[in-house]
């Protein structure tokens, strides 16, 4: 039953905004569906950790540890965006950031409030969908409903930034779907495999070791080519920086965190079916090419960065390569590093996103050369997280990411992978150097005559609670989070 | 009886592999053709002669769901998908040809090359022991999906982009039902479905840029960068 309470209250949210009349409607819609979801998510997770699997309607919806991690996270990002989205929106409606009329206003705060509940429910349909065909058909749909709000401010760049990102992601997909064909056929031999249960993940891996070879050799370079391009890995990423730095602040902190999880996780389902096949060795090569590539190449445009959101972009892509690179190296320790990576990064990237509008809204620029005046002296709360959120994302200790990254550099000596280990390291130096640098000549310095921000609740709500989250979990991770997180790390490693 | 000659498998798989020739030709002639709206209604044939192999395997192999992915293609791709662009060229007044950027005797020769590539991807799949589609299929399948790369790059219109996607998509129909029969019908449909949908979600972004820029070109599209 939560399986579908999952799916149904976002579509639920979605229509009660796209019908109600009043803005303060829609915002307790989408509150209240969110605050429902997250309710649902947990007790999802309760379920889990005391049946290891959930699933409903003969297998056709599933959950392990792994599903519900990445419905959890789903879930907290979606409910803190929704609060911070209410102030940030009235802002933008206050300062004529939004069309000129009041009806014309009201069309795109509908729209706004109606496609971020179908943007969670298609994630949450990733997570939750077992059939790989199905589970392809919700990735692409996640494109499909967020295209509209990257357009959220119909600027010219916007609609650069969105044909990039729907046609970039297009093809990625038409891959990923050549490989889950590839995936099928290689499976077609199976028993019962002319049934709908043909493509089920469930069955799939537990007769992984009968899949054709060839086949599957093909399906994991085509998936991860695929999934990649939708989780932005270098070279397929170029779309990224662009849809980011246009959509709208909450909706980019979606993007970045619970959609990155969500692209992430289906070529995680594809990689456990193809290392139980064919071994670890192949898949392992691809996906440490494919991530220190998108770590390497995130590096010098960090470096050089000169707008901010663009800077938290390729701080994305760095994120998505380390990700990718810890479950390259596999086994119990880099899998565990990457379930870890994955939670921790997702509270800390989306709460630089945050942060990053606040400074956007009142500075009215992204450009680090016009931001005059220092952000913890204009805005002192904004200024104190998100240099401390920052700290994090680059991995600092003793916040949680220098935790986890930490543990995927040991994974990596440990197995005897040096060379990854060495340029790992090295990478994430440069990313260290070049966001501090820019990030904090931004946050700290002189005054300047910016005038004082006022108080603004809805999103200093969200930062801090956040940022508590981002502490608290830098030192003590809860215990049933840590069981969730392991069990996710076991899904995959299968040991 | 009647329907005799029609239960014949061979002659079922010489119909298929002469469908799909057709296919594959259509697909050259999208290279070679200047006019957007030439290569909506080559999509359309293209897409109707897919939804027309399905059905013939589905009469030859008794499988009745193969005839209801058949119906949904036709709905679809022959009819909804093409009626949507032709009536966007027509608001937006498109009359300019389309300038691809590698001349045309070239671009065939190179959608050959394609197609020679996706014969020798296709032979590595094949299992004469097996029951299922002759590699002709596969071969004719990898091609499509290659060509609709090529023609992605080497056209710069917003809207030959959009159906050079869709033939890519094509190509995985083709794939699909040669080398499994088809996908699922679930799977089927939430892949027509998301279809359907961006081909609208691109449509419309077509159509806003266009307004935007007075122009379809997408090499227009540079102001984001670094």
């Amino acid at each position: 039953m939560l399986l579908i309470a999952l799916l149904l209250i976002p579509v639920a949210t979605a229509a009660a905004s796209y019908f109600a009349r009043r803005r303060e409607e829609m915002e307790w819609a989408n509150i209240g569906g969110f605050g429902l979801v997250a309710l649902a998510a947990i007790a999802l997770v309760a379920q889990v950790l005391a049946y290891g699997t959930v699933s409903l309607a003969n297998g056709f919806f599933y959950a392990d540890a792994l599903s519900a991690l990445v419905i959890l996270l789903t879930a907290l990002v979606a409910l803190v965006c929704a609060t911070y989205s209410i102030g940030y929106l009235r802002d933008d409606q206050q300062s004529g950031e939004l069309g000129g009329e009041d009806k014309e206003q009201f069309a795109q705060l509908r729209m706004f409030y109606t496609l971020t509940p179908l943007f969670v429910f298609s994630m949450m349909f990733v997570a939750v969908a077992n059939n790989l065909g199905v589970m392809w058909a919700a990735i692409e749909a996640t494109t499909l409903v967020s295209v509209f709000l990257v357009t959220f401010y119909g600027k010219v760049t916007s609609l650069e930034a969105a044909w990039k990102y729907a046609i970039i992601g297009g093809v990625g997909l038409s891959m990923a779907l050549f490989g889950t064909l590839v995936t099928y056929y290689a499976g077609h031999l199976l028993a019962g495999s002319d049934a709908l249960a043909g493509l089920n993940w469930s069955v799939l891996a537990q007769h992984a070791a009968q899949l054709d070879k060839t086949s599957m050799r093909l399906a994991f370079v085509l998936i991860l080519m695929g999934y990649g391009t939708k989780a932005g890995l270098a070279p397929m990423h170029t779309w990224k920086p662009d849809a980011y730095s246009e959509a709208p602040v909450p909706s980019a902190a979606i993007l970045s965190s619970a959609m990155l999880n969500c692209a992430l996780y289906g070529l995680i389902r594809f990689y456990i079916l193809t290392s139980r096949s064919l071994g670890t060795e192949y898949p392992s090569h691809l996906l440490l090419l494919f991530g220190l590539l998108s770590m390497g190449i995130s590096v010098p445009f960090i470096l050089a960065q000169k707008n901010l959101r663009r800077l938290l972009a390729y701080s994305s892509i760095e994120h998505g390569g380390v990700m990718v690179v810890a479950l390259g190296l596999g086994g119990p320790l880099g899998t565990l590093g990457l379930m870890l990576h994955m939670t921790f990064h997702t509270i800390a990237k989306s709460l630089v996103f945050l942060c990053a509008g606040n400074v956007l809204q009142h500075y009215r620029t992204d450009l680090f050369s016009e931001i005059k005046g220092s952000v913890i002296r204009v805005m002192p709360l904004t200024g104190i997280i998100f240099l401390m959120a920052m700290m994090a994302i680059i991995g600092m200790p003793p916040f949680s990411l220098f935790q986890s990254e930490f543990l995927i550099v040991r994974a990596a000596i440990d197995s005897g992978h040096l060379l990854t280990g060495v340029l790992f390291v090295l990478f994430g130096t440069g990313v260290f150097a070049g966001a501090l640098w820019h990030v904090g000549g931004m946050i700290l310095g002189p005054k300047g005559d910016t005038p004082i921000a006022g108080r603004r609740p809805w999103r200093d709500g969200s930062l801090l609670a956040l940022a508590a989250a981002l502490v608290v979990i830098g030192f003590w991770v809860p215990g049933p989070l840590l069981n969730l997180i392991r069990g996710a790390a076991q899904v995959v490693s299968g040991q | 009886m009647l329907m005799r000659p029609f239960l014949d498998l061979q002659l079922g798989e010489r119909i298929i592999t002469l469908m799909a020739a057709l296919v594959l030709v259509l697909q050259i002639a999208v290279v070679a053709q200047r006019w957007i709206i030439t290569h909506i209604r080559i999509f359309a044939i293209q897409s109707f002669l897919l939804a027309m192999i399905a059905a013939t395997i589905a009469w030859f192999n008794h499988a009745p769901h193969i005839y209801v992915a058949a119906a949904l293609t036709l709905v679809v791709k022959v009819i909804l998908v093409p009626i949507f662009l032709e009536r966007l060229v027509v608001r937006m007044e498109i009359r300019e040809e389309i300038k691809p950027i590698i001349n045309v005797p070239l671009s065939v020769a190179i959608s050959g090359g394609l197609t020679l590539l996706g014969y020798v991807v296709a032979e590595s799949f094949y299992h004469p022991d097996e029951a299922g589609l002759g590699h002709n299929e596969l071969a004719v399948a990898i091609s499509l999906f290659l060509i609709g790369f090529f023609t992605m790059i080497n056209r710069r219109k917003a809207l030959t982009q959009v159906l050079a996607l869709l033939s890519l998509e094509n190509g995985l129909f083709l794939a699909a039902i040669s080398l499994t029969y088809g996908m699922p019908l679930i799977v089927e449909l939430g892949i027509l479905f998301d279809v359907l949908v961006a081909a609208m979600v691109l449509g419309i972004l077509v159509y806003r840029i266009r307004e935007t820029f007075e122009s379809m070109d997408v090499s227009r599209l540079r102001r984001l960068r670094g």
